[in-house]
């Protein structure tokens, strides 16, 4: 332990982990990088990714920071139904593995999600769709790099400035030379360490706690926690739940995967990867519960994780390789959501912003594309680094964003599955569900603001194809 | 209230649940390299 309490290493171990791990990282992105023969390749690792690899990448995206920091907060204060709310963000991708085999039947050579949304709806819809999944994602990759800047100084000392520079350049460089290769390559062994390291940390924690004392005590301190009837977590797993949907459903880092995979791999992968990722949050977050039975005082509610992990661990002279394993878990749990992002958000810079809108209607060379999307993984990248810079209180828009990408959620299925939906009533679906969800956010609260976003969404979509149906075939489309 | 019952099996469960994801994906490498079909 260091002078903070919250240090589980010394800042010298942390800054030579960095540089390892960050350098395995970008030798594997360029070892990879080069199968990218053409922007095809480098996009969608060329659209036969099998199912280890498949599996491993749609995992590794969606086990975040978050999930390895804040189940344990979740545990904390929401006891067991919190474990079981943050769990339930697993449907998301459990429900994507049907429509992933939609996509790629409906649209074999597709690139993004805007592909969908421009040939399904038109070109305004594409627009609003757009502005949408840009803000989210541009939200999702600023708060990352936010929390690597903060991790690795809460863990190791190393200045925030430092930490989040050294993180998003690592991520920049080997998304930079492999594209997609890399991303999902590196996805692979990052999910390898992440699971094992969890697993590792877990088992210790288990042999120092016993779960029945562990039991008596919050029955007797704190009986909500283990109470079936806790109305706050219960509503908790609804609105994680919803939040799995309306993220995997509409956003590119999902899509850009389905597209990658060989089409009998995208929804076994999907599927697995949801299977897979669902007792990670338990995992990680039973450690709270046993801090109150073993006496651990909590000062940073947000680094209750690897406080107690390290706490616990080091009983027997082990914190320094308990610092090790929690610090390599959590980089590599960041690094495995902002290389995806990256690839992602650049994509639809590339594909959606350069190609289909900039140079519509004009034939534009291989060479030209793969030139604009290095430009964009850069620009990606640098525009995410310098929000990051001052610290700007970006969880914010990553909430308000919430309702907008719910009200993508009925967009996508009335999309995907039906052949009459009303592109006028999606577009009213996505201004107006938009529009109701932050008004329910800023007079109601935030837990209502998706769920009246989503009914608001569904409404318009499905009057639409009642009262208006608009037929539509995509095979006109040739897509 | 949760049974420490329930609450052992969900506990230790996640963590056999975690550790078979890995050994799972380490499986499907295998299997995905000797059929030539990682990539």
């Amino acid at each position: 332990m260091g002078a903070n309490q919250s240090h589980v290493l010394d800042p010298t171990t942390g800054i030579v982990l960095l540089a390892v791990f960050g350098m395995l990282w970008i030798a594997l992105g360029m070892w990879w990088g080069r199968r990218a023969k053409d922007n095809e390749g480098f996009m969608l690792a060329g659209r036969n990714v099998g199912l280890a690899l498949g599996t491993a990448t749609a995992m590794a995206t969606w086990i975040t920071s978050n999930t390895t920091m804040m189940a344990p907060v979740f545990a904390l204060k929401q006891g067991v139904w919190g474990m079981l709310a943050y769990a339930t963000a697993s449907f998301g991708l459990l429900l994507f593995a049907p429509m992933a085999l939609r996509i790629r039947n409906l649209i074999p050579r597709g690139f993004t999600s805007g592909d969908f949304f421009r040939l399904r709806f038109g070109n305004v819809a594409w627009g609003i769709f757009l502005l949408i999944s840009l803000l989210y994602s541009m939200s999702w990759l600023v708060t990352m790099a936010i929390a690597g800047g903060e991790l690795v100084n809460a863990l190791s000392g190393i200045h925030y400035v430092t930490g989040l520079t050294v993180i998003l350049a690592v991520c920049i460089l080997y998304t930079l030379f492999g594209g997609l290769f890399a991303v999902i390559g590196t996805d692979f062994i990052q999910s390898i360490i992440i699971l094992v390291g969890i697993v590792i940390i877990g088992a210790v924690v288990l042999t120092r706690t016993d779960i029945p004392e562990m039991a008596n005590h919050l029955s007797a301190e704190q009986p909500a926690l283990v109470s079936i009837f806790m109305p706050v977590a219960l509503l908790a797993v609804f609105n994680n739940m919803f939040f799995g949907f309306g993220e995997v459903f509409h956003n590119n880092v999902w899509w850009s995967r389905v597209f990658a995979m060989r089409k009998s791999v995208a929804p076994k992968a999907f599927f697995l990867a949801g299977l897979l990722w669902f007792p990670i949050p338990i995992a990680a977050g039973f450690i709270a519960l046993s801090a109150g039975s073993l006496g651990i005082n909590i000062p940073n509610e947000n680094m209750t994780g690897p406080l107690v992990a390290s706490r616990i661990m080091a009983g027997d002279g082990g914190a320094f390789y308990a610092g090790i394993i929690i610090f390599v878990v959590l980089f590599c749990s960041l690094a495995s959501s902002i290389d995806s992002l990256l690839a992602a958000t650049s994509d639809l810079l590339t594909r959606d912003g350069f190609e289909k809108f900039i140079k519509r209607g004009k034939a534009v060379a291989d060479h030209t594309l793969r030139r604009a999307g290095r430009y964009a993984i850069v620009a990606t990248g640098l525009a995410a680094w310098l929000v990051a810079l001052p610290r700007w209180p970006i969880q914010n828009a990553l909430f308000l964003s919430g309702p907008l990408v719910a009200s993508v959620i009925w967009p996508v299925i009335a999309g995907l599955y039906w052949k009459k939906a009303n592109h006028h009533f999606v577009i009213a679906a996505m201004l107006l569900g938009s529009a109701a969800g932050l008004v329910a956010y800023f007079t109601i609260g935030w837990f209502t603001a998706s769920l009246v976003s989503v009914a608001v969404s569904m409404v318009l979509t499905v009057a639409g194809r009642l009262l208006a149906p608009r037929h539509f075939d995509w095979k006109s489309m040739n897509a | 209230m949760f049974s420490t019952t329930f609450i052992s099996i969900l506990i230790i469960g996640s963590l056999i649940w975690t550790a078979l994801g890995a050994i799972t994906l380490l499986i499907l490498i295998l299997r995905d390299h000797r059929n030539r079909n990682i990539w």
